[in-house]
C-alpha cells in the first residue's frame, strides 16, 4: 500500500513518512499544496495524509481538486482548528476522517490502516481468502493453521493482492502501489518477490493461490474457495 | 447616584414656564380688564347721573324752583346721590353723600372713590345748567345744578375677579392638555434613543452587528452618539478580532509544536531499537522540544511586552540602555548565523544614545531585525545596520539586498505569527513573533518601527526611538 503525506512542517512530517514506513507501507512526501496536488492526482495512493495549512495550495482546495477529479482516494486531515463548523465542513468537502493535533502517533497509523481497508471494501483487520487468512494488524499470514514467514515485501504484494481478489493486478500497479519514489523501480524485482511469495504459500495439500498470466498480471484465485 | 430623567425635566420645565407667562398673562389681563370695567362703570355712573338731571323739572310753586321728579326711574341698590344747585339748596338726595367729596369750582366731572359706611363707592360729580321756564314773569333764571351720584364700586371688582376665574380656569386646562401632549410627543420624540439602546443592547461579544436606526440617524442630535457608537465598537471589534486570531494562530503553533515533540517519541517508542537510533531520536525529539520551549519563550516576551507599562514610566526607574551597545551585542550575536549564509554585516554608528529600554529588550530587538535582515538576504550579500541621532531621536536603519517586500504584506508583518503567506510556512525558520516583538519594544519606548522596499533590490527596516538625555 502506498500513501502520500502532503505536510509543509518537516519534522512532522519526518515522523509521520518514518511511522508509516515502520508499518510498512511505501510513503511520499510533499512539502506544499501544489506538489501534493499534482502527485495525489496521479492516482496511485491507497492513501492520503492531507495538513490543512500549507503553503502554495491550501489543503481543503487540494482536497476539493482531487474529488473534482473523481478520485476516491481516503484522505485523513491533520487539523490544528477546533470546532464542529471545520469539522463538518472538512468532512463535506470530501475528507474521510481527520485528526487533530497534537495527535497519537499510532491513532493515526491504525485509523489510515482503516481507511485503506475500507476503501478496499474491507472493515476488519483479519482478511481471508481462501484457506488463507492475513491480519493486517500484526501483519501475519496463515494457511492452513500454518504461520508462513513472509519477507516486509512478500507480505506487502499479498495484502495488495488479497484486497483485490480475482482481479488482474498489474506489474505495473504493484510497483505503484507498494513502492513511493525513493525506490529504484524494476518490474523484474516485483517478479522474483512473487515467485518467492507462491513458493512460501504452497503449503502441502493446498492448491495454489496466485495465477499468472502474461502481459496481464496475477491474480489471487478466490474462487476455488467455493468449491 | 440619582438619575434624571429628561422626559420629566422637559415637561416640568415647560410646565413652569407656561405656568410662569399664564400667571403674567392673568396680570395684564387683571389690569387691563379693571381699566375696562371701570371705564364702563364710569359710562354708567355719568349715564345715571344724566337721567337724573333729565329728571330735574321745574317746580309747582314758588318755593321749589326746581324738583325732582323721578317716578319709576330704576336706580342701582345701595345708589347714593345728592343734586344741589348753586346756593347749596339740595334738590333732592338718596342717602348720604359722604361731606368730602370735593365739587370743584370748575364744570369739569370728576370721579371719585370714596368710602361709605365701610363700602368702597365710586362718585361722579356733574354739572348741569338748567334754564328755568323762560315764560314766567320772573324772566330766565339760570340754574347750575351738581350732581354727586355714587354707586358701591363692589361689583367692578367682581366682573374682574370673574374675567380672571375665567381666564385662569381656561389657562389651567389649556396646561393640563399641553402636558399630556408634550408627554406623547417627548415619548415620541425619544423613541429613536430607545432603539438605539435596543440595538446596542444586542451587541456581545459573539455578534458584533450594531446597525444604527434610521430613526437615531435622522436625528441632527443623535448622530455624535450614533457616530461614537459605531467607532467605539469598530475598535473593540478590531482588538477583539486581533485577540482572537492571536489567540487561534499561538494555539495553532504550540500544537504544532507538541504535536512533532509527540510524535517523535511516538516514533521512536514502535519497536525496539538500537542505541544508535535511541540516540539520533533523542536528539531529534530535544531539537523539537527546544523549538517548542523557543515559541513559548517568544509568546510570553509578546505578552510581557503588550502589558501596560504603568511601572516603568510613573516610577524614577526608568530602563536605559545603549543602543550603540546593544547593535553591537546583537551582531556579535548574530556573527555564526551571518557566517553561515555567507552575508557580511556593514555596521555604521556615528554617535551612540541612551535609549529608554531595558538592555535585554533592546539587544532582542537589535538581534530580532537583524536576523530578519540576515534570513532574507541571499548569499553573498550584505546587511547595512546605521545608526544616527537627530532632533532627540535615535534612528537605526537595517538594510538587506534580499527579495524586498510585498506591498500587501507592508501593513501586517508586524502582526504576530505573519509569514506573508496565509499557510504559515514553516521552512523559513522562526515563530513569526519576532518582528511582533520588535513592534512591541518600539512602542513601549515610545517610538516606532517600520518596514520598506529600497529603490534598490531588498528591504530597509527603520527604527525610531527616543533619546535618553
Amino acid at each position: 500500500m502506498r500513501v502520500l503525506v502532503i505536510e509543509d512542517e518537516e519534522r512532522l512530517a519526518e515522523n509521520i513518512v518514518g511511522a508509516l514506513r515502520e508499518t510498512g507501507l511505501a510513503v511520499d512526501r510533499a512539502s506544499d499544496g501544489e506538489a501534493g496536488s499534482y502527485l495525489a492526482e496521479q492516482g496511485v495512493y491507497d492513501a492520503i495524509v492531507l495538513d490543512l495549512m500549507l503553503p502554495g495550495k491550501s489543503g481543503q482546495k487540494v482536497l476539493r481538486d482531487l474529488r473534482r477529479r473523481r478520485l476516491h482516494t481516503p484522505v485523513l486531515v491533520l487539523t490544528a482548528q477546533e470546532g464542529k463548523e471545520s469539522t463538518v465542513e472538512l468532512l463535506n468537502a470530501g475528507a474521510d476522517d481527520y485528526v487533530s493535533k497534537p495527535f497519537d502517533l499510532g491513532e493515526l497509523l491504525a485509523r489510515i490502516k482503516a481507511l485503506i481497508r475500507r476503501a478496499k471494501g474491507v472493515s476488519t483487520p483479519v482478511l481471508t481468502v481462501s484457506d488463507v487468512e492475513l491480519n493486517s494488524v500484526l501483519q501475519t499470514v496463515n494457511r492452513r493453521g500454518n504461520s508462513l514467514n513472509l519477507s516486509p515485501t512478500e507480505y506487502r504484494i499479498l495484502e495488495y493482492l488479497i484486497h483485490r481478489p480475482s482481479v488482474f493486478v498489474s506489474k505495473r500497479e504493484l510497483l505503484e502501489h507498494l513502492y513511493d519514489f525513493d525506490w529504484d523501480h524494476h518490474s523484474n524485482v516485483i517478479e522474483a518477490h512473487v515467485s518467492n511469495l507462491r513458493r512460501k504459500l504452497n503449503v502441502e495439500g493446498a492448491e495454489p493461490l496466485i495465477e499468472t498470466l502474461r502481459h496481464r498480471g496475477y491474480r489471487l484465485c478466490a474462487e476455488r474457495n467455493v468449491v | 447616584m440619582r438619575s434624571v430623567s429628561i422626559t420629566r425635566r422637559l415637561i416640568l420645565t415647560v410646565l413652569v414656564l407656561e405656568i410662569f407667562s399664564a400667571i403674567a398673562l392673568i396680570g395684564a389681563i387683571t389690569v387691563h380688564e379693571r381699566h375696562l370695567e371701570l371705564k364702563a362703570f364710569d359710562a354708567t355712573l355719568r349715564g345715571s347721573a344724566d337721567s337724573i338731571m333729565g329728571a330735574i323739572q321745574d317746580g309747582v310753586n314758588d318755593t321749589e324752583d326746581l324738583v325732582l321728579d323721578m317716578p319709576g326711574m330704576q336706580l342701582p341698590k345701595d345708589t347714593v346721590f345728592r343734586v344741589e344747585d348753586e346756593r347749596g339748596k339740595i334738590i333732592g338726595s338718596v342717602g348720604q353723600v359722604p361731606e368730602q367729596i370735593a365739587l370743584s369750582a370748575t364744570n369739569a366731572t370728576t370721579f371719585q372713590n370714596v368710602k361709605v359706611s365701610g363700602r368702597n363707592y365710586r362718585f361722579v360729580v356733574r354739572h348741569g345748567i338748567r334754564i328755568l321756564d323762560p315764560s314766567e314773569a320772573r324772566g330766565e333764571v339760570r340754574r347750575t345744578i351738581t350732581i354727586v351720584y355714587g354707586t358701591p364700586v363692589d361689583h367692578v371688582w367682581h366682573e374682574v375677579l370673574e374675567a380672571i376665574r375665567f381666564f385662569a380656569i381656561a389657562t389651567a386646562i389649556l396646561i393640563g392638555l399641553t402636558a399630556l401632549l408634550m408627554v406623547w410627543l417627548v415619548r415620541r420624540c425619544l423613541s429613536p434613543l430607545h432603539e438605539l439602546a435596543l440595538q446596542a443592547e444586542g451587541i456581545t461579544p459573539k455578534t458584533w452587528q450594531f446597525e444604527s436606526p434610521a430613526s437615531a440617524m435622522e436625528i441632527l442630535e443623535l448622530q455624535p452618539l450614533v457616530r461614537a457608537l459605531e467607532a467605539a465598537l469598530a475598535r473593540l471589534q478590531r482588538s477583539f478580532e486581533q485577540q482572537k486570531r492571536f489567540t487561534s494562530d499561538a494555539a495553532h503553533e504550540l500544537k504544532t509544536d507538541v504535536a512533532i515533540v509527540k510524535s517523535s517519541l511516538q516514533l521512536l517508542s514502535m519497536r525496539k531499537r538500537t542505541v544508535e537510533e535511541y540516540s539520533r531520536g533523542l536528539a531529534l525529539g530535544l531539537d523539537d522540544f527546544t523549538r517548542l520551549e523557543m515559541t513559548v519563550q517568544k509568546m510570553l516576551t509578546l505578552a510581557r511586552l503588550e502589558q501596560p507599562s504603568e511601572l516603568a514610566t510613573r516610577e524614577a526607574i526608568q530602563p536605559s540602555c545603549s543602543l550603540g551597545e546593544a547593535i553591537e551585542e546583537a551582531v556579535h550575536q548574530s556573527r555564526s548565523f551571518a557566517d553561515l549564509k555567507e552575508v557580511t554585516i556593514v555596521v555604521q554608528i556615528g554617535t551612540t544614545a541612551q535609549v529608554p529600554i531595558d538592555r535585554r529588550d533592546a539587544v532582542l530587538l537589535c538581534s530580532n531585525v537583524l536576523l530578519n535582515a540576515l534570513q532574507h538576504s541571499p548569499p553573498r550579500s550584505s546587511v547595512h545596520i546605521e545608526m544616527k541621532v537627530t532632533g532627540g531621536s535615535a534612528n537605526l536603519t537595517v538594510r538587506d539586498q534580499g527579495e524586498g517586500i510585498r506591498n500587501e504584506d507592508r501593513l501586517y508583518v508586524f502582526e504576530p505569527f505573519y509569514r506573508g503567506d496565509i499557510s504559515r510556512s514553516r521552512k523559513s525558520g522562526g515563530t513569526g513573533l519576532g518582528l511582533s516583538i520588535c513592534k512591541a519594544i518600539c512602542e513601549r519606548a515610545g517610538g516606532s518601527i517600520e518596514i520598506s522596499n529600497l529603490t534598490t533590490a531588498g528591504a530597509q527596516v527603520t527604527i525610531t526611538l527616543p533619546e535618553q538625555r
